[in-house]
């Protein structure tokens, strides 16, 4: 599970070369080859009144081309391998083509900036990326709550555990950073009605056990070489992780994904797919085992 | 018999324009989308001259033109350059993949920057392979 290869997808207003940038210290990890992916919706180049643009597409790609051109200069010469693609097409389906195509082993995506009546009529497309998606999924965020742009999103992660087997996958992911990471660390959110015992022995009993749980990931991790630290909080899992990322003041939040099934998400919502969305940090999702 | 060329392009619109300026000179074109596929092709076909583009999908220029040019049995095929990555920055690729451990190897025999007149292209394949 080492990040050798990832898939960078561009649209040049979330991410541009400035946060590949801060992703290059995984060459200390494993990474060696970044594919760019650019992606023209349709409905740029594909209007019904006035049928297909040719035109319109050649400027964009020639666009794309010029900025992948440079970044891949600047790439090459630090002796790394650069791939490109320019397509047509949906951006989840061809993310997704392009991640299979070239085998990645991360797939890094910006933010989406859609408004409420896009997000109405469209949804999003990296919710839909998360579900469908096979790979890790780094959604990266410029700006972290106070406004700092992290330079190593990789140095100080927090790893938030459910004890699905995502999160325990995403455990074992991240120990295969232990060159880049610097500390980590690892939190539970127990829910109110987890702790609702009869009396304060009880409720300290039952922290005292997940703290023991946590601390056991913990040891695996210092096992690597990685400090790690670990938390408990109680409450609502989206308000708390994104509490918890400050308190830590993470880089990164670190989730399994959710195995949920789409009709199931909707109905219950998901905190891995919440967090991506509106979390001030940056979200690495990890998928579980594919069945 | 004419000679063959093998042009490795992931853009149709530069394998086409390659395509016919091979054939108005009078040699047998092959094409091959990516680094990958040009490797298969160059091991099957045994090309007279390579026409390599530098940035493409699967396996790049770079990579594919290191593993030519460290191929005891391909070494020999004569390789120009034609890509939109500026030729410094290519021999700088290479000059950081040998310091990375990698064995020392020679420059293409020609580097053309896209875009490339069909003039100048016909004149370069002609002067490496007549």
């Amino acid at each position: 599970m080492e990040i050798k290869k990832l898939l960078f997808v561009t649209k040049f207003e979330q991410l541009c070369f400035d946060a590949l940038q801060s992703l290059l210290n995984l060459q200390e990890a494993a990474l060696t080859h970044v594919v760019f992916l650019n992606v023209i919706e349709r409905d740029k180049v594909a209007m019904y009144r006035t049928g297909y643009k040719k035109d319109e597409e050649i400027r964009l790609r020639e666009r794309a081309n010029i900025r992948f051109i440079d970044w891949a200069e600047n790439l090459f010469e630090q002796g790394m391998e650069v791939g490109v693609y320019i397509v047509v097409g949906t951006l989840v389906s061809q993310v997704i083509k392009s991640a299979q195509k070239e085998e990645t082993d991360l797939i890094v995506i910006g933010r989406p900036q859609k408004g409420v009546l896009e997000q109405l009529y469209s949804g999003s497309d990296v919710v839909e990326l998360l579900r469908r998606a096979s790979t890790p999924v780094l959604v990266y965020k410029h700006t972290s709550e106070g406004g700092k742009i992290s330079d190593k999103p990789f140095e100080r992660p927090m790893l938030a555990i459910d004890w699905s087997p995502a999160s325990m996958k995403a455990a074992e992911y991240l120990k295969n950073l232990n060159n880049i990471i610097q500390q980590i660390d690892v939190i539970h959110v127990a829910s109110e009605k987890a702790l609702a015992g009869t009396s304060a022995m009880e409720i300290q009993k039952t922290r005292k056990e997940i703290r023991n749980r946590l601390d056991e990931i913990c040891d695996s991790f210092e096992a690597e070489g990685i400090s790690a630290r670990s938390h408990v909080y109680i409450g609502d899992p989206d308000e708390e992780i994104e509490k918890a990322a400050r308190e830590c003041q993470a880089t990164l939040i670190v989730l399994g994904s959710s195995a949920k099934a789409a009709w199931m998400e909707r109905w219950l919502g998901s905190t891995p797919r919440t967090i991506a969305e509106k979390s001030a940090f940056s979200t690495l999702l990890i998928p579980p085992e594919q069945k | 018999m004419s000679k063959k060329v093998l042009v490795v392009d992931d853009d149709p619109d530069v394998r086409l324009f390659s395509v016919n300026v091979l054939e108005e000179n009078g040699y047998t074109p092959i094409e091959a989308t990516d680094g990958e596929e040009g490797m298969k092709f160059v091991k099957k076909e045994k090309p007279d001259l390579i026409l390599l583009d530098v940035l493409m999908p699967k396996e790049s220029g770079v990579r594919l033109y290191r593993n030519l040019k460290t191929d005891a049995a391909l070494k020999k095929i004569p390789v120009i350059m034609l890509s939109g990555i500026a030729r410094k920055s290519f021999l700088r690729s290479q000059k950081v993949l040998t310091q990375f451990g990698g064995a020392e190897i020679p420059e293409p025999d020609a580097y053309l920057e896209k875009p490339v007149e069909p003039e100048e292209l016909a004149k370069t394949i002609k002067k490496v392979i007549g």
